[in-house]
């Protein structure tokens, strides 16, 4: 099976979040970007098909600036994946979801992709957008909030579950498909010394954006932090009794979230 | 420019979501003119639930009355939604932020060659863009994002939105066809639900109240003190990484970065220390009590109200206190 896996590098999530200068974005100054959440579930489980399915490929695809996204990409080879291919937006992120999915489309087009893999949304912008945009791009279905994704082999077709409000809905389909994975309830792998050595010298294809903006229609005006918090307001009492009737005046007619 | 808005109900049972009537109140909002708001509903009860828009005062709902839509994946969606929006002759698509709105907000995005964003808690329309705040970086930060053209379609936060009014009308049934659908649109199956683990209580990341138990709890058997509180506030019930790794409460109930992330009305942190990792997952919730024996445990930081005290006596005692106060 010929699998690609989209990942998008984001900043680990001990991060201190500060704005930029313009007060539009994150500034990234000294911020350590990783394989984050979702997308280190997606790497796993287009590892563990590819281990299920002889003959399997594992193709990873990021886009991004310099050097995140290289990063990603070795980070990912380094854990098994194959071949990488990388769109290259320049020294400036991509931040309209829809653009990220256009560029991410073209280069998948351009793969052989039985299975195309990603995280359900990313860590940092949380728009959840470019899978589904994916598979309308590459006219195949697309499932999202996706967990225990196998294949079987006997009926030629995935099966998984999707963790929706009602439930986990159990799904089959047949190839190709978009799948965007929610986050594995098992632990993914962490790469070993030799592959991360390794993977330093693997070779990386590298797609160009055009238009350089991608098409975007757009743009984050502020990014803001909320105030520091102060503190919780400690609710002083007696008894337990105390506590409680005074918690719940103050969730009525103070916060008025009691429901 | 006339702004006119297509809401795209999501049914449960025989009414719509709460979440496509937050949607519906933001759009009736946004356009105060008559006939501007128009409902979608696909799937075979679809003319049924139409009753459900007019109960809000939306005089035209597009049915797409094709009952292999109902098991088919969201996907299958996008293209009777686009053909209702052009005929509508829609400048936005709203959708209740669920898995369902999420899903179907991208795939439509494209089909309908709109500017889109998800986790919307704020709309200022204006003459040929659209201003969207959104919580990003797990509700960490705020974005003001602009969105240009003349089609957006919106996923709203659920939860960020008050529940509209009722105003009675009788509306409009308008058929749309469910759209060519291809092949590879008709073959996956879905062969089954397996509800959630909690029962009669809402889902975890649906609610609009959440308890959360943690390893102040000590012990499995302990965590029916927490799960009665939850009971009282009608709330979903939720579990810290130490509960869940320990195996006291099942994976599905972890709040946190490798768990789910929720952003309740009210959020109410019962023995948990308030570790990053559970903090990311829980911070944009509306407001945040902690109750802990240890006064400088960092979740009392991120509170917004604090207990210092045995949750062993604190939380029965609560639990009292909340089905007195509800009539319990």
């Amino acid at each position: 099976m010929e699998i690609v896996v989209c990942v998008k590098p984001v900043p680990e999530a001990e991060t201190r979040l500060r704005a930029s200068s313009d007060g539009t974005a994150l500034d990234p100054e000294g911020v350590k970007f990783v394989l984050a959440g979702y997308d280190e579930s997606a790497v796993e489980q287009a590892l563990l098909l590819k281990e299920a399915i002889p003959g399997s490929k594992v193709h990873v695809v990021a886009l991004g600036p310099a050097p995140r996204t290289e990063e990603v990409l070795r980070a990912s080879i380094a854990l098994g994946c194959d071949l990488a291919t990388w769109v290259d937006t320049g020294s400036v992120p991509l931040t309209d979801p829809l653009a990220v999915a256009r560029a991410l489309g073209k280069a998948v087009a351009a793969l052989p992709h039985d299975l195309v893999l990603c995280g359900k949304q990313a860590g940092d912008d949380e728009s959840g957008l470019v899978g589904p945009a994916l598979g309308e791009l590459l006219a195949v279905p697309d499932f999202g909030y996706v967990v225990d994704l196998r294949w079987d082999g006997a009926r030629s077709c995935l099966t998984f579950r999707r963790a929706t409000e009602a439930g986990l809905e159990a799904w089959e389909s047949p190839i190709p498909c978009v799948i965007a994975l929610q986050q594995a309830w098992n632990d993914p792998r962490t790469a070993k010394l030799p592959a991360i050595l390794k993977s330093r010298k693997a070779p990386i294809a590298k797609a160009v954006l055009d238009p350089p903006d991608g098409g975007s229609r757009s743009r984050s005006e502020r990014f803001e932090l909320p105030p520091p918090r102060t503190g919780a307001k400690m609710v002083e009492y007696k008894t337990p009794q105390e506590a409680a009737e005074k918690l719940v005046r103050i969730l009525r007619e103070e916060a008025k979230v009691f429901p | 420019m006339t702004t006119r808005i297509l809401v795209v109900g999501e049914v449960q049972g025989s009414r719509l979501s709460g979440a496509t009537l937050e949607a519906l109140g933001k759009a009736r909002e946004l356009s105060p003119g008559t006939g501007e708001v128009v409902g979608f509903l696909a799937g075979r009860s679809a003319t049924a639930a139409a009753g459900e828009f007019g109960r809000y005062g939306v005089p035209e709902v597009w049915c797409a009355n094709d009952a292999s839509l109902d098991a088919a994946p969201v996907a299958a969606l996008a293209p009777s939604v686009t053909a209702a929006a052009e005929a509508a002759q829609a400048t936005i698509v709203l959708v209740g932020g669920t898995t369902f709105g999420r899903d179907l907000a991208g795939r439509l995005a494209v089909r309908w060659n709109a500017a889109a964003a998800t986790g919307v808690t704020e709309v200022v329309p204006g003459d040929g863009f659209l201003r969207v705040r959104r919580p990003v970086f797990g509700g960490r930060a705020t974005e003001t994002r602009r969105l240009e053209g003349t089609r957006f379609v919106l996923a709203l936060r659920p939860h960020a939105f008050p529940l509209p009014t009722e105003a009675p009308a009788n509306p409009t049934i308008r058929e749309v066809a469910s759209g060519d659908l291809s092949a590879n649109l008709r073959a996956p199956k879905r062969t089954g639900v397996e509800p959630v683990a909690t029962g009669a209580g809402p889902t975890l990341t649906d609610a609009a109240t959440v308890v959360s138990g943690g390893r102040g709890v000590r012990s499995p058997e302990n965590f029916p003190l927490v799960e009665a509180l939850a009971a009282a506030l009608g709330a979903a019930v939720g579990a810290s990484r130490a509960v869940t790794d320990a195996g006291w409460r099942p994976a599905s109930y972890q709040v946190g970065q490798t768990g789910k992330a929720v952003s309740p009305q009210l959020y109410i942190a019962v023995g948990i220390s308030g570790a990053i990792q559970h903090i990311v997952g829980m911070v944009s919730s509306h407001v945040i009590v902690a109750i802990n024996s240890d006064a400088s445990a960092p979740i009392f930081k991120v509170a917004d109200y604090g207990i210092v005290g045995d949750l062993f006596e604190i939380v029965p005692a609560l639990t009292a206190e909340v089905r007195r106060v509800r009539g319990l």
